[in-house]
């Protein structure tokens, strides 16, 4: 990374104690920003002298996290929000693939509905919310319906670009091999479009995401909306913020775990986008 | 109208032509064609481009369906592709996702064999093709004429009658080609397939095959044949084919039919835009 500005650096390769402080270092530059936000908020507090329930310190928010954590109630919430989003994403996954499937092989349905696909992307999830809530309630199963319906929208979607994108030669070099219907599914359609279907499953957690914690403020059985949404009718401001920190703490950590090492088991070995 | 079938005739086509539809209406991509291959030949097509070359060959293969006319492999009509006719494209067409032994392999897993049969015949043809030490690269990990080897390979490893090739070596810069075009040969005359091969090189055409049918332009036909003398497997490398006095005059002969059938394309579309645009 910034190794290669000097170029007497870039010409010999770096002493393997220094290659591994300099990543260290990048790792630290990560963190810049967010210690920088910090500072600011703890400056603003500093210099405003607001009252505690206007706005609190850092340390306050951490020290409420560290109570709620040995409590165990932080990681109920956080358990409800993680199996919310971890059920919805396998439900659209295995919904939304053989849709997009269905609808990308056809190359009429395909034109057809991507003006359909838009659309519905723009009425958000939480737009629904109103309606489903009269259908279902304030349950979990709202909560998932529209989680559901956030995440598998861009699934479908992606499947349905990415099986167009396969090239056409592929599938007839396969034909003349003998190839069935279902042969060219698993072999050239679901691989080629694998890429695509794993960008389409990480715009959905994003989506989903944001949707989930909306939807868990409305609905109120539990998980991490549902506690911030619950500390603003008591006026308890650390609790707002520190769920605050930990709804994109959680979402970094999904991303980075999940996400990310399925894209780069799919699309970087086999140079199909690379980077 | 196809009684007789002479055995030894492995690819009949009889009063083939082709219209694709447009928004435009129909239009037409090959005049009548009418051509027999047989069993083992090497039959190159040569012509310009656009002149319906690659048409035929999908129509051979089967993934197309002529308007006119019938295609018969071994007195049976062709009407989808099958194992018993391969094709190479121009593009590139084996899976990137697949390393360079299950490309290879890919036709004889098709096939149901035994996963230790496949790996020993996938082994021998990795050799012959030099590609030993690459099982498990990747295709991006290749060269050009790398992949066109493995392209060439999963065809032969899946042994049809029959190998189709769309220029295959089109995308290959100059110097591999000449080696691919070499090794081509000499495969060929090992394993005495039929192939069918089309392309727009001429040296390319009289150096592979036994038969060079060249095609005049759009809507194209088949204007003439010309039988290349038969060389011995060992003697097919292009320094022997170009000081060959007798293989030159053949290139010649084949340079002058595809140079006219170019000019006149070249009239056609020049008097064409004079119509469509007066002065």
């Amino acid at each position: 990374m910034s190794i290669a500005i000097a170029p007497r650096a870039a010409a010999r390769p770096l002493p393997s104690g220094l290659r591994v402080a300099a990543r260290q270092l990048s790792g630290v530059k990560i963190l810049i920003p967010f210690i920088a936000l910090v500072g600011v908020w703890w400056a603003i507090r500093e210099a405003g002298q607001f009252p505690e329930r206007v706005l609190v310190s850092p340390a306050r928010v951490w020290d409420t996290l560290v109570v709620l954590a040995s409590h165990g109630v932080l990681a109920e919430y956080i358990s409800t929000s993680m199996s919310m989003i971890g059920i919805a994403a396998v439900i659209s996954l295995a919904i939304g693939v053989p849709i997009g499937f269905l609808i990308g092989s056809n190359r009429y349905a395909a034109r057809g509905l991507e003006a359909f696909l838009r659309y519905l992307q723009g009425v958000s999830g939480i737009a629904w919310l109103p309606l489903v809530i009269i259908w279902f309630g304030f349950t979990h199963t709202t909560t998932l319906v529209i989680v559901i319906y956030t995440l598998i929208v861009p699934i479908i979607f992606n499947t349905m670009t990415g099986v167009r994108a396969v090239p056409e030669h592929y599938a007839l070099a396969l034909r003349s091999l003998g190839a069935s219907r279902l042969r060219l599914i698993t072999d050239v359609y679901l691989p080629g479009a694998l890429p695509s279907i794993v960008v389409g499953l990480r715009l959905g957690m994003g989506y989903g995401w944001r949707a989930l914690i909306a939807a868990e403020m409305l609905v109120r059985q539990g998980g991490l909306g549902d506690l911030i949404f619950g500390a603003r009718t008591s006026g308890q401001i650390d609790r707002i913020i520190g769920g605050m920190i930990l709804i994109g703490t959680l979402y970094i950590i999904v991303n980075r775990l999940l996400v990310q090492p399925l894209e780069n088991l799919t699309i970087a070995r086999w140079g199909v986008l690379r980077k | 109208m196809m009684a007789v079938q002479n055995s030894a005739e492995k690819i009949v086509v009889s009063g083939f032509r082709h219209f694709f539809d447009t928004e435009d209406g129909p239009v037409q991509a090959t005049g009548e064609i009418n051509l027999k291959i047989a069993a083992g030949e090497f039959v190159t097509l040569a012509g310009p481009s656009g002149c319906g070359k690659t048409t035929l060959l999908k129509a051979m293969a089967g993934f197309l369906r002529p308007t006119e006319g019938a295609i018969h492999c071994d007195g049976k009509l062709v009407t989808q592709p099958g194992r018993e006719r391969g094709v190479v494209f121009q593009e590139l067409a084996i899976l990137p996702w697949r390393t360079v032994r299950r490309n290879i392999g890919h036709g004889l897993e098709i096939a149901g064999m035994p996963k230790a049969e496949r790996d020993e015949k996938v082994a021998r043809l990795i050799e012959l093709i030099g590609l030993g030490g690459f099982e498990d690269r990747y295709p991006h990990e290749l060269s050009g004429g790398m992949r066109q080897r493995v392209a060439v390979a999963r065809t032969w490893a899946a042994d049809p009658d029959v190998i189709l090739m769309d220029e295959p070596f089109a995308a290959v810069d100059a110097m591999t080609r000449l080696t691919l075009q070499e090794e081509l040969a000499r495969l060929c005359a090992a394993t005495r397939k039929t192939v069918f091969f089309i392309t727009h090189s001429v040296d390319e055409a009289v150096f592979l095959g036994d038969r060079v049918l060249v095609m005049t332009r759009r809507p194209g036909t088949i204007k003439a044949t010309i039988e290349v003398p038969r060389r011995s497997p060992g003697g097919r490398d292009w320094e022997s084919f170009t000081t060959d006095p007798a293989m030159q005059s053949i290139a010649e002969q084949v340079l002058r039919m595809v140079r006219a059938e170019r000019g006149a394309a070249d009239a056609d579309e020049k008097r064409e835009a004079a119509v469509a645009a007066p002065p």
